[in-house]
Formats: structure tokens, C-alpha cells, sequence
């Protein structure tokens, strides 16, 4: 996380990023609905609010560890990955609490971004107290489905060695499937059915769709159970391809 | 007496660079494909990269009858002649967003001392294998444009679409080489290079007559993704009175493209004195 700190270049660009996509995608929605009041059983603000909270989503992913040279395949070109599995901290934990400090930091970006949008009435306030606390029930699980779907990914080097498209490809797949490019609700039905298979949604729509009240407070059960089933698949997958991984290391060179 | 022949770069003419760029090129596709599952992911990336930005313009065009005064067909040509041109600027400019890289790991020590100019060298780095899919995407969106667009082609309005974008291409390489500047002092630069390509990905799709003149001046001005496919669209859908700038400006895109990019090439090498190799 400190090593966005070592060139302020990364920081001041996180910031002007963040601003000028949230400036954007409001002008963007305001203007889609000058000419109806409603669309996909979402109003302007509704609308207006889940794109933007989805923007601030995107900035989660803020870290930069390319620059750093410190992903998890730029290790595995360069050898140091052997590094991972010789310290006293398992490689497993290590990549956890990496991932927690990450977050922590996207989170302060998301957070800010969110209080100084809320504040100037860009955004709506959740619909009621129990949806607020649902949607942080669910965010939180959300991000647990998030965590494990991008491990898998990083993991995949192992047995490809590099991974470059894959991690972005990830990425893109995840905007659109969670609903961070578009809200869900606009997609067409049998869009819907098929990603209602997939984990993605549980990441960002099952909140978001809470949160403006696109979705009844009454569901969360249902959506709660859902993602810890999730949860605890893909802990189970990534447990496995762990030890897998663990024991065909390549460093290249020999 | 040594058996080393020297060979020396007389002023080749354009065959021999084609050739030479030929051959490059062929070998960087060859160093790409040695990571066959990382090849193969990358011609699809492009598509799926591109697929989803017009999936987002496409979702909302069906659920939204228009866009700021715009049609929906008028809305995908923006769309299209973007995609396009990003393909080809894929194809041929990217490497330059990466500079900030190669000077980290050290390659621009290495494109100073070799026989070819510099800027050259950084495009032929290696080849974009995303390209493919970019260009596909495009070429398919286009497609379904042109069935959409009730409009009256002539010859002139043909050779303005391709003018267009290829203006575009240049803009955003322009864009791009304005940015590898501070790259040569940075190498947090990589982080901006991108942003530039998610703004223009994302929001060079629509008419930006929808947005506060302010921004709308912005994005034509001193972020000029407005020439890229919205201007050059507003000619041939006859959209120019919305455009908030004079006709002939509008009209100019495709050679303000090229003269952006020009200007742009030509400071980034006045700006090369400035370069500092991360070895110190």
C-alpha cells in the first residue's frame, strides 16, 4: 500500500481519475434521462447513484502494482517468487494480508469519494437504515467473492507463467458482470439469468441494487446465502490450487 | 584483417523501411507467440476490452431513445469510427503509452544507441497482439452502423469517414506521445497513459453536446478526444450546430489530427534531452 506513496505521480493521478470518470458518468446519466423520467424500473437518481457508487467500486482496485513491479507474474518472470514460499510467512497469508492492505487503501479513495458526493447531493443517501446496513452486510461479503476470484486469477500464472491478459481480461469481465460499467437492471433478461449463475453480481449489483432500493430488504437472506455458498467454493478452489501451485514453482533460469 | 563487415544506414527510402518494418514486426508476432495461451488471450482481450465498452454504449441506446438530440444509429457511427481508429492506433502507436516501462526496465539506454530513430524504435517494440480484436471489434460495430445510419453516401463522404479515422488514430497517438514526455523522467506515467485510454474507451463514444459546455470545450481543447470520432461524425450526420465551435474547425478534424500529432512527435523528441536513465 506505501508504495503508492513513493512517487506522488500515482497518487495526484488516482485522484484526478476518480473525479473527473465520477464528473463524467453523472453528466452522462443525467443526459440519458432528459427524455424519460424512468428506465429499467430505475429513476434518474437511482440510476445516477448506482453508476457512480459503481465508479467509486472500480477505484478498490486503485494499488498499482504493476509500477511497483510487484504482481504476482511480474515475481514469477523475475524469479522472486521463490521469495514467497522462503520467508516465515506462508505465501498464502502473505497474499492475504496484501490484499487487505490494498483494500484498505481503495477503500479510503472510495470512501472519500462517496462522503464528498453524498454531501453535495450527487448521490442518494440508502433508502432506509435496514437497507444501509444490508448493503454493508453484502458489500462485505462481496468483497471476500471479489478477493478469491482475483487470487485464482494471479494463481493462474503458475501453470502459464504469464498471465497479462488474463488479469486485465479479468478485470473487464468483472466491471461488466458486477454492474460497475452498466447498472444490471438494463441489461436484457436473458443477460440477467445467465450472470445470476455467475459470482460477479454478488460483488457489486446485489449491494448497489439494495442500496437505491431496487431490491427489497426483504431478500437479503436469499442474497446472503447465495454469496456465502460462493464464498465457500471458491475458498475450497483457491486452497487447492494453492498446494498445487506451491509445488510446481518455476523459477526461470533454472 | 577482421572479416567484420560494417553496414551502414544510407538514407533507405520507404521500401527499405517498409521492409525493415516488415521484418520487426514479424519477429516481435513470433517473440508474442512463444506464451501461446497469453497470444491467444490477447487476440480476444481487444474484442472483449472493446465488446464491453460497446455492450455499455448499446445497452443504454436500446433503453434510451437517443442521445443529446443525437439518433441512435448516429450514436453507434461515433462509437465505430472510435473503435476503428483505436484499432489502427493499437496496431501502430501503442508501444509509445508504454515508454514509462521500457525506461524502467532499461531499453531506452538501448534505442539511443542503435542506428534507427527513436521514436521508431519504441513503436516497434513489440507488437500488439489486442490489436487484432480492437480492429474486429470496430470493423463489426461499424457494420451494424452503417445498416442503422439513414444517411445519403457519397465518394466525399466516404474518403471524409476514412480521413476521419485515421485522424482519430493520430489524435490519440498524439495524446499518447504528449504523455511519454514526463515518461522520460517518471515511470508513474504508465498509470496516466492508461487513464487516457479508459477516458477515450469509455466516454469518446457519445456526443459530448450533452455535457456542461465547460467540459464539452475541455474534451475538445485541452483533451482533445472531441476530434477523435464526435466531430468528425457531427460532419457526415450533419450534426455541426451543436458542436459549439466554428464549421470549419469541425470540418478540419481529420487535419487537425495530423497536425496535433506532428507537433506532438516533434516535442516529445525536443524533449528527449530531459531523458534520465533509471540506472542513474
Amino acid at each position: 500500500m506505501l508504495s503508492e506513496f513513493y512517487e506522488w505521480g500515482r497518487v495526484s493521478s488516482t485522484l484526478v481519475m476518480l473525479a473527473t470518470r465520477a464528473a463524467l458518468t453523472y453528466w452522462l446519466w443525467h443526459a440519458l434521462y432528459a427524455s424519460t423520467t424512468s428506465s429499467a424500473g430505475l429513476n434518474a437518481q437511482q440510476a445516477t447513484t448506482y453508476a457512480m457508487l459503481g465508479v467509486f467500486y472500480i477505484a478498490f482496485r486503485t494499488v498499482n502494482r504493476w509500477a511497483a513491479r510487484d504482481t504476482m507474474v511480474q515475481h514469477m518472470l523475475e524469479g522472486t517468487i521463490a521469495y514467497w514460499f522462503l520467508r516465515p510467512v506462508s505465501p498464502r497469508r502473505y497474499y492475504c494480508v496484501r490484499a487487505c492492505g490494498d483494500l484498505a487503501y481503495g477503500a479510503c479513495w472510495g470512501a472519500l469519494a462517496y462522503g464528498v458526493c453524498l454531501t453535495t447531493g450527487v448521490i442518494s443517501p440508502p433508502v432506509s437504515t435496514r437497507a444501509a446496513l444490508a448493503t454493508l452486510a453484502t458489500l462485505a461479503l462481496g468483497l471476500v467473492i471479489l478477493y478469491y476470484l482475483k487470487l485464482l486469477i494471479d494463481l493462474a500464472c503458475f501453470w502459464t507463467v504469464v498471465n497479462f491478459q488474463l488479469v486485465i481480461m479479468y478485470e473487464i469481465v468483472q466491471n461488466v458482470l458486477a454492474g460497475a460499467l452498466v447498472p444490471l437492471w438494463f441489461f436484457p433478461g436473458w443477460f440477467a439469468s445467465f450472470d445470476r449463475l455467475l459470482p460477479f453480481q454478488g460483488t457489486l449489483n446485489v449491494p448497489l441494487s439494495l442500496y437505491i432500493g431496487r431490491t427489497p430488504v426483504s431478500q437479503l437472506g436469499g442474497d446472503l446465502a447465495v454469496q456465502a455458498v460462493w464464498i465457500a467454493v471458491l475458498a475450497a478452489l483457491s486452497t487447492l490450487v494453492w498446494r498445487r501451485a506451491a509445488a510446481r514453482v518455476t523459477v526461470l533460469g533454472g | 584483417m577482421s572479416a567484420l563487415t560494417v553496414y551502414r544506414d544510407e538514407n533507405p527510402g520507404l521500401r527499405e523501411q517498409a521492409g525493415l518494418y516488415r521484418r520487426i514486426t514479424k519477429l516481435n508476432i513470433k517473440a508474442q507467440a512463444a506464451y501461446r495461451g497469453e497470444f491467444v488471450l490477447g487476440l480476444v482481450f481487444g474484442l472483449v476490452w472493446q465488446g464491453s465498452m460497446v455492450l455499455f454504449a448499446g445497452v443504454l441506446l436500446l433503453r434510451f431513445p437517443g442521445l443529446g438530440g443525437w439518433k441512435q444509429g448516429d450514436v453507434l457511427l461515433i462509437a465505430s469510427m472510435r473503435l476503428v481508429s483505436h484499432g489502427l492506433y493499437v496496431a501502430t502507436f501503442a508501444n509509445i503509452s508504454r515508454l514509462s516501462m521500457y525506461v524502467q526496465e532499461g531499453r531506452m539506454d538501448g534505442f539511443l544507441l542503435r542506428p534507427l530513430p527513436v521514436y521508431r524504435q519504441v513503436l516497434l517494440t513489440q507488437f500488439m497482439v489486442p490489436a487484432f480484436g480492437d480492429l474486429l471489434a470496430g470493423l463489426g460495430i461499424f457494420t451494424l452502423a452503417l445498416f442503422r445510419l439513414d444517411l445519403a453516401w457519397t465518394p466525399l463522404k466516404v474518403l471524409y469517414v476514412v480521413g476521419g479515422i485515421l485522424g482519430g488514430m493520430l489524435v490519440e497517438a498524439g495524446v499518447q506521445t504528449l504523455l511519454a514526455i514526463p515518461a522520460l523522467r517518471f515511470t508513474g506515467m504508465f498509470t496516466w497513459a492508461n487513464w487516457v485510454d479508459q477516458m477515450i474507451s469509455t466516454f469518446g463514444n457519445y456526443p459530448l453536446n450533452v455535457l456542461p459546455n465547460p467540459v464539452r470545450d475541455a474534451l475538445t481543447f485541452a483533451f482533445p478526444v472531441a476530434f477523435i470520432a464526435y466531430l468528425p461524425a457531427a460532419i457526415v450526420t450533419g450534426h455541426t450546430a451543436s458542436t459549439g465551435i466554428p464549421l470549419w474547425l469541425t470540418a478540419g478534424a481529420p487535419a487537425i489530427g495530423l497536425l496535433f500529432f506532428l507537433a506532438s512527435k516533434a516535442a516529445w523528441y525536443r524533449s528527449l534531452r530531459w531523458y534520465s536513465s533509471v540506472g542513474g
